[in-house]
């Protein structure tokens, strides 16, 4: 208890109280979006170790929440970059990554969007659709895994994915459209139509 | 669909732009009127709205939100290896 009090009288911030003010705050933020308890918990909790290696370095530049939110962000990302890993890289070559691609040269599509057939309420609880998901991210580069994941995902704003990536806000828009014209084109093959279906004309 | 002011690959791009800021005003109504005629971009549209809504943020009303709460259980194991790892490091 002696070490304790002596980091708390040196500096503000207090480990020991973090998991009862932010665990319930950190927790919900991650459920919410990662829709898995057991992963949720784990995430909190590498959040709450990490921070508890580098809060020496924390400058109380922001709030501690704010501090703490930024490190599980970064699990988040990381919990998505992880599962894409263990995804199965198969059927890479069946789908284009070029939004170029989707068009002809007069700019009209080539590979027409098709309908989809869902219910998205439905979806949102489905861990199947979690699974393939993942499996989406997985064939995108990391670059475009992150933004998207921080963006779509997340919900962050452009301004602060460009400032974790140390990108330009155009780079960063270009980067998004590619990724998600990929992966509404991934989701469309693998969830929303029958395999059998294929419009190429 | 190629209409006169853009064609489906650029509004695609602006499609997605919009959705992280703000168009000029000459975009948005060129895609309203592109979006109206063009059948496919307002499929594509629609999906990365949908898209967002699915694998976005899942968020309840405020109330149930705030029911959500880290079980007494993960809390003690953090908090107990939490402790750990300071002894460790004392």
């Amino acid at each position: 208890m002696n070490n304790i009090r002596s980091i708390s009288e040196k500096s503000p911030v207090n480990p020991d109280k973090w998991v009862g003010r932010y665990g319930d705050y950190l927790y919900r933020y991650t459920l919410v979006r990662v829709r898995d308890v057991a992963a949720a918990e784990d995430i909190v909790q590498e959040t709450f170790l990490a921070a508890l290696n580098s809060y020496k370095n924390y400058q109380g530049r922001s709030s501690e929440k704010t501090w703490l939110t930024g490190i599980l962000k970064h699990k988040i990302v990381d919990y998505f970059r992880n599962k894409t890993k263990e995804a199965l890289y198969h059927d890479t070559n069946t789908l284009s990554f070029a939004p170029e691609d989707f068009f002809n040269r007069k700019g009209q599509w080539k590979i027409k969007p098709v309908k989809w057939n869902a219910d998205p309420q439905k979806l949102i609880e489905q861990q199947e659709f979690m699974k393939v998901l993942h499996d989406c991210l997985s064939q995108l580069s990391q670059r475009h895994a992150n933004a998207f994941i921080l963006r779509e995902i997340i919900g962050e704003k452009v301004k602060e994915i460009c400032k974790t990536l140390d990108i330009t806000p155009t780079n960063c828009w270009v980067i998004l459209y590619r990724a998600r014209m990929y992966l509404r084109r991934c989701l469309e093959k693998s969830w929303f139509t029958d395999e059998t279906y294929e419009e190429t004309s | 669909m190629n209409h006169w002011m853009f064609n489906c690959r650029k509004v695609t791009r602006m499609v997605s732009d919009s959705l992280d800021h703000k168009l000029p005003l000459y975009q948005r109504f060129g895609i309203r009127i592109h979006l109206m005629m063009c059948k496919f971009c307002s499929r594509y549209r629609d999906q990365l709205l949908l898209m967002r809504k699915i694998i976005g943020p899942k968020m309840d009303k405020k109330e149930t939100n705030l029911s959500i709460k880290l079980s007494s259980k993960a809390r003690e194991r953090i908090k107990r290896l939490m402790q750990n790892n300071r002894n460790e490091v004392s």
